[in-house]
């Protein structure tokens, strides 16, 4: 994503949930965009080998056979 | 004045119940030791020395009987709500009794103080905190981690024995590292977390110990298990090594002494070392911080968002902004992260009992600059920390953090993952690392510790 792009990007999302935002704060939020965005969208390609998030899954224990 | 607060936690406890220590000198000597060194580390952020007195007047004789301890500033007590390091929370806070002050309480033990913490539990480094950052006793210009800063500097102070704090995504383990302290990030609703104002939602934090060895972290971890956690011997132990970033992309003097530290561990146990397969952290990683980035939207709203406390951090107040923007699509991808690397990890330890890595990448960056320089380059020490930290928070499992050197007097720690409900095998393998290196980097003191030296009982 493009610089342009993001800041359109970031100023939509906020604008759209009526969000204000100071300069500070849309520097911050900026950062963490350019952190995370490029991540976030390897994540939702990732081949996840078909695994279907556990129901109610019990992260005290192993996980159940498949 | 006694030397008390120089045996360890262990060593307190037993000295106490053999009639060798007055718990009430005690007392007062930790709250005289947090009058005269906290000012340096900002670690302690409140006292409360009549509540302090009156916990250790009505203290049942546990096995925690009249042992000063630290709280972090993450859950209520009786008297105090907790702040969670923000000039504001984004969720009720009122006094009570959380599960860990009961827990601490009936084991008799006396709550001293409560622990700073980074501002809204949301950084690794412990340099942002409404009450100031608290300071590593190592180096007062460094990060003492986060986001349990304050438990971690009061225990390598010497303040107190021991500390709770609370790991949502490394928050025991990472202040654990940077300060030279064993810390145990307990299998997933194992710890007592009554009372935390995430403990409806959360499905990666817990309660745990930040201590100087792993009999004292042992200790404190069965008070608030409410279990006793006995003690094995580690033999045969199998070491399960997995290459790639977590262990390469490491600054070389970890990557040594950590290299170091396991094959002591080998030796000691009779063990073995094996390579395992362990794929996907970097998604791993990112799916912990989705989802408890997720989790953390309990309560808020743009109505909210837009009446922040103005003296929440600007970092703080844009990153819950921030929040706002993360697609859904991405939070339930990382639910299925969550499955595919329960299942990795799962058959990892099929073949072996414990995976080390290093903890942390880099020794404790400084607090005004928190960057780490790794082989791939300079980076912040957040995104490099949660590499090795998410996993055990993603998928439930124990993970424990023990010292196993300095570099330029700074400590250095090897993180040890095993299955879940295995948090005794963590703690035996970190005692027989302590044996094999002859206890020699639990019981190195910070320069602002040295007036004297920890002892076995």
């Amino acid at each position: 994503m493009e610089a342009q792009d993001r800041d359109e990007f970031i100023a939509a999302g906020l604008a759209s949930y009526g969000i204000e935002a100071d300069e500070i704060e849309l520097a911050v939020i900026g950062a963490a965009h350019a952190l995370f965005w490029p991540s976030i969208l390897e994540l939702l390609e990732l081949d996840a080998e078909g695994a279907q998030p556990e129901r109610d899954p019990d992260l005290a224990h192993a996980p159940a056979a498949e | 004045m006694s030397a008390g607060l120089d045996l360890t936690l262990s060593g307190q406890a037993a000295a106490i119940a053999a009639g060798e220590l007055d718990p009430a000198e005690l007392l007062e000597e930790a709250l005289a030791r947090i009058e005269q060194r906290n000012p340096a580390l900002n670690a302690i952020v409140e006292t409360f020395p009549e509540r302090s007195r009156e916990m250790l007047a009505s203290a049942p004789a546990g096995p925690l009987h009249g042992v000063p301890v630290v709280i972090k500033d993450e859950w209520p007590l009786p008297w105090r709500a907790q702040r969670f390091g923000a000039a504001e929370m984004l969720a009720p806070s009122a006094p009570g009794e959380s599960g860990p002050f009961l827990a601490l309480r009936d084991a008799g033990a006396t709550i001293v103080g409560v622990g700073n913490m980074h501002e809204l539990g949301s950084g690794s480094t412990g340099n942002v905190s409404f009450y100031g950052p608290a300071h590593n006793p190592w180096d007062l210009a460094r990060c003492p981690g986060g986001s349990s800063s304050g438990p971690a500097a009061a225990v390598s102070a010497r303040l107190v024995g021991g500390a709770v704090g609370a790991d949502g995504v490394g928050s025991i383990r990472y202040p654990a590292a940077y300060c030279g302290l064993t810390g145990l990030k307990p299998t997933f609703g194992r710890s007592a977390m009554a009372g935390h104002h995430m403990a409806a939602v959360s499905t990666t934090i817990v309660s745990g110990p930040l201590c100087a060895d792993a009999a004292d972290a042992r200790l404190l971890a069965s008070a608030l298990f409410r279990e006793p956690l006995e003690a094995g011997d580690a033999s045969g132990l199998r070491i399960g090594i997995v290459r790639g970033d977590v262990t390469d992309d490491v600054a070389p003097a970890v990557r040594d002494a950590c290299e170091v530290a396991i094959n002591e561990l080998v030796k000691e146990t009779g063990g073995e070392l094996v390579e395992v397969e362990l794929e996907g952290l970097d998604p791993a990683a990112l799916a912990t911080i989705l989802l408890a980035n997720t989790e953390g939207l309990a309560g808020i709203s743009p109505s909210r968002l837009n009446s922040l406390d103005p003296e929440l951090s600007p970092l703080g107040r844009g990153l819950l902004k921030y929040r706002m923007l993360l697609p859904a699509a991405a939070t339930v991808k990382a639910q299925e992260v969550r499955t595919l690397m329960r299942r990795r990890l799962a058959a990892a330890l099929e073949q072996v009992d414990v995976i080390a890595w290093p903890t942390v990448p880099a020794p404790a960056p400084p607090l005004d600059s928190p960057l780490v320089e790794l082989p791939s380059g300079t980076t912040t020490a957040d995104r490099a920390n949660v590499r090795g930290g998410a996993l055990a928070n993603l998928t439930g499992a124990p993970a424990i953090s023990v010292p196993v050197g300095l570099a330029e007097d700074l400590p250095v720690a090897l993180q040890l993952q095993g299955g879940w409900g295995r948090d005794a095998l963590l703690l035996d393998a970190a005692q027989a690392l302590e044996r094999a290196n002859g206890r020699r980097w639990v019981q190195a003191l910070p320069p602002l510790a040295r007036e004297g030296e920890p002892t076995e009982a």
